[in-house]
């Protein structure tokens, strides 16, 4: 583990931004030193060896689940369409659950025919919300491009503020929300306590945001620091996930990818939000200690 | 010539009329609430002590229902599946309610888990859904028209089938403890699921003031309380061990009461913060998880 792991850990690495194994990609984001990573359903659901097996290893890879991305085109069903949504957010709670992760990230719905009225919307938030109560699991909605009416997180703030749920917060996309052309999104509207998740990738290029690279490593470098500054200084101590989907990183050995996440974690950490670094003569005690 | 009212003004009565916190489920009060052990010979022994009579046992099933007053607690020793513990756990409560079924789709649509319940021939099918932890909360209704236990249940032949309460003990409520920074979440989950208010801090009853309390929108004369408590500052991570951990019964007199079960056998606690008081008082833990808590209560 890195000597600088003690600084570090609200960072948190996508798992879908490293190729191969569920347990490659544990042991690779856990070697390049990070104490924490966001999974997906499909990282449990498509393990050859079944769901349980998939739990056993992110239990025991010491790693803490900060969030499991999951449910998507939830809110806005009715009749049979939402009984079975409902079914589905159920068994991902309890997967959620079954990784003693603590928050689900609920992305807004993409489905044209959903309803998308204020009061049906809020209504189906604090039905996911009070779900999850007794698992103990708070939901992070995050609004996106592609959803089909909430698409900036200042509406998804909107909606979570109607629901007014002690477990419902907000997932924040930063790569959506510097892309969007929206200009009512403001930050500093943000209560800093309801804002559960920061999702943090930079751009190959400003006009596709769907290329994506670790933060620091592209064109929004500059527009990330403060982003992300501007949020400290608000309040947020919450988690960042590191993620992206880029087919260079999927081509390549998971640890790479990995050591390049976590390199974006300590720009983030250290340059960024200014961290103190653990002196070197901490670090070689530590060593000792640990060896 | 000018009339004169002759009501007191102080009470508002003519004024305006101030409604009751709404009570959506028609909530009115505890119907039982159960144990689950692998022991429930130990426990019954122990609740024998704090002056229940078994009255009934289950058709089919090892369930015992024990009661006096109108306090009805159930011991539950029918595994299903997974063994039971031999430590007794608070594993469910029952709701009197205005209509059970009512109650129990709207706390589905409101978000609830519901229970899938296995009746076997001649059983009530009770509609349940999940509380904290492993436990159930269950809706009851028709409580008044006939017994749901003269269905479930065979009442032991010679025993006074409605024992009197020992020095008029009646259920009060019940003490939750949730983990870290979970009393929000817990009490939009009964405020929404069935109409329970929080008290402001100053209102606390009995001996053990911790925590958060939530009043029930039930009638004056079966109103109870779920006391909601968090781990110590002190104490990191428990989150996942959640759950109901004791009952409250209520007593006018609490040193009568205290003093009547004392010479029944039953101890109490007298450490430094917590000794019997005219306010309350709190059994001696028992069977490594049992304990009730007296509170001073005058039910209307």
């Amino acid at each position: 583990m890195s000597p600088f792991s003690v600084n570090m850990d609200d960072f948190a690495l996508d798992s879908g931004a490293l190729a191969g194994s569920l347990a490659g990609r544990l042991a690779a984001a856990r070697e390049a030193g990070f104490n924490q990573i966001t999974l997906h359903a499909s990282d449990l659901s498509q393990h050859a060896q079944g769901v349980a097996a998939a739990v056993a290893e992110v239990l025991g890879s010491g790693l803490r689940v900060s969030a499991f991305d999951a449910l998507n085109d939830f809110e806005g069903l009715s009749g049979p369409l939402q009984a079975c949504k409902l079914d589905v957010a159920k068994a991902l709670l309890e997967m959620c659950q079954a990784v003693h992760c603590h928050q689900l990230v609920l992305n807004a719905s993409t489905l044209p025919g959903a309803a998308s009225d204020n009061a049906t919307l809020v209504r189906h938030l604090r039905q996911l919300a009070m779900l999850a109560i007794p698992k103990n699991i708070r939901i992070a909605y995050r609004a996106h491009a592609g959803a089909h009416s909430i698409r900036d997180f200042g509406q998804a703030w909107d909606l979570v503020c109607m629901a007014d749920m002690p477990n419902l917060g907000l997932c924040l996309d930063a790569t959506q929300t510097l892309a969007s052309p929206c200009t009512d999104n403001d930050l500093e509207m943000l209560d800093a306590e309801k804002l559960f998740l920061v999702q943090l990738a930079d751009s190959l290029d400003l006009a596709d945001p769907q290329a994506r690279l670790f933060p620091g490593e592209g064109v929004r470098r500059t527009e990330l620091a403060t982003f992300v500054s501007t949020l400290h200084t608000l309040g947020y101590r919450g988690d960042y996930s590191l993620g992206l989907s880029n087919p260079d990183y999927q081509s390549l050995p998971a640890p790479g990818v990995a050591d390049r996440a976590w390199r974006a974690a300590l720009w983030l950490g250290q340059d960024v939000l200014q961290r103190s670094v653990p002196l070197p003569n901490q670090i070689r005690l530590r060593r000792v200690l640990t060896h | 010539m000018v009339a004169v009212s002759t009501s007191s003004p102080a009470s508002g009565a003519d004024r305006e009329a101030i409604p009751d916190a709404p009570n959506p489920i028609g909530l009115d009060g505890i119907e039982f609430i159960e144990y689950a052990t692998a022991k429930p010979q130990a426990l019954g022994q122990v609740l024998e002590n704090m002056g229940f009579k078994l009255v009934a046992r289950h058709r089919s099933r090892e369930v015992l229902l024990y009661r006096q007053g109108a306090i009805n607690l159930i011991i539950n020793a029918h595994a299903k599946g997974t063994p039971l513990p031999d430590k007794p756990v608070i594993s469910a409560i029952a709701l009197r309610v205005r209509d059970a079924a009512t109650a129990y789709h709207r706390a589905l649509d409101l978000g609830a888990w519901g229970v899938a319940t296995q009746v076997e021939v001649m059983e009530l099918n009770i509609p349940a859904v999940h509380g904290v932890g492993t436990s159930r909360i269950y809706f009851v209704d028709r409580h008044k028209v006939f017994s749901i236990y003269d269905v479930d249940f065979t009442p032991i032949p010679g025993v006074d089938q409605q024992p009197p309460a020992t020095a008029g003990l009646h259920f009060f409520g019940v003490v939750q403890y949730i983990g870290n920074d979970r009393t929000e979440d817990w009490t939009e989950f009964y405020r929404e699921l069935f109409g329970f208010t929080d008290l402001p801090p100053e209102q606390r009853f009995g001996i053990l003031p911790k925590g958060r309390i939530l009043r029930s929108p039930c009638p004056s004369a079966s109103r109870f309380y779920i006391q909601l408590i968090e781990p110590e500052a002190s104490v990191l991570d428990v989150e996942d061990d959640e759950g109901l951990h004791r009952i409250g019964l209520g007593s006018a007199d609490v040193l009568a009461t205290v003093a009547e079960l004392s010479q029944r056998g039953v101890e109490f606690v007298e450490s430094g913060s917590v000794h019997t008081e005219a306010r309350g008082a709190l059994t001696k833990t028992l069977m490594g998880s049992v304990s009730f808590e007296i509170v001073h209560n005058q039910q209307a």
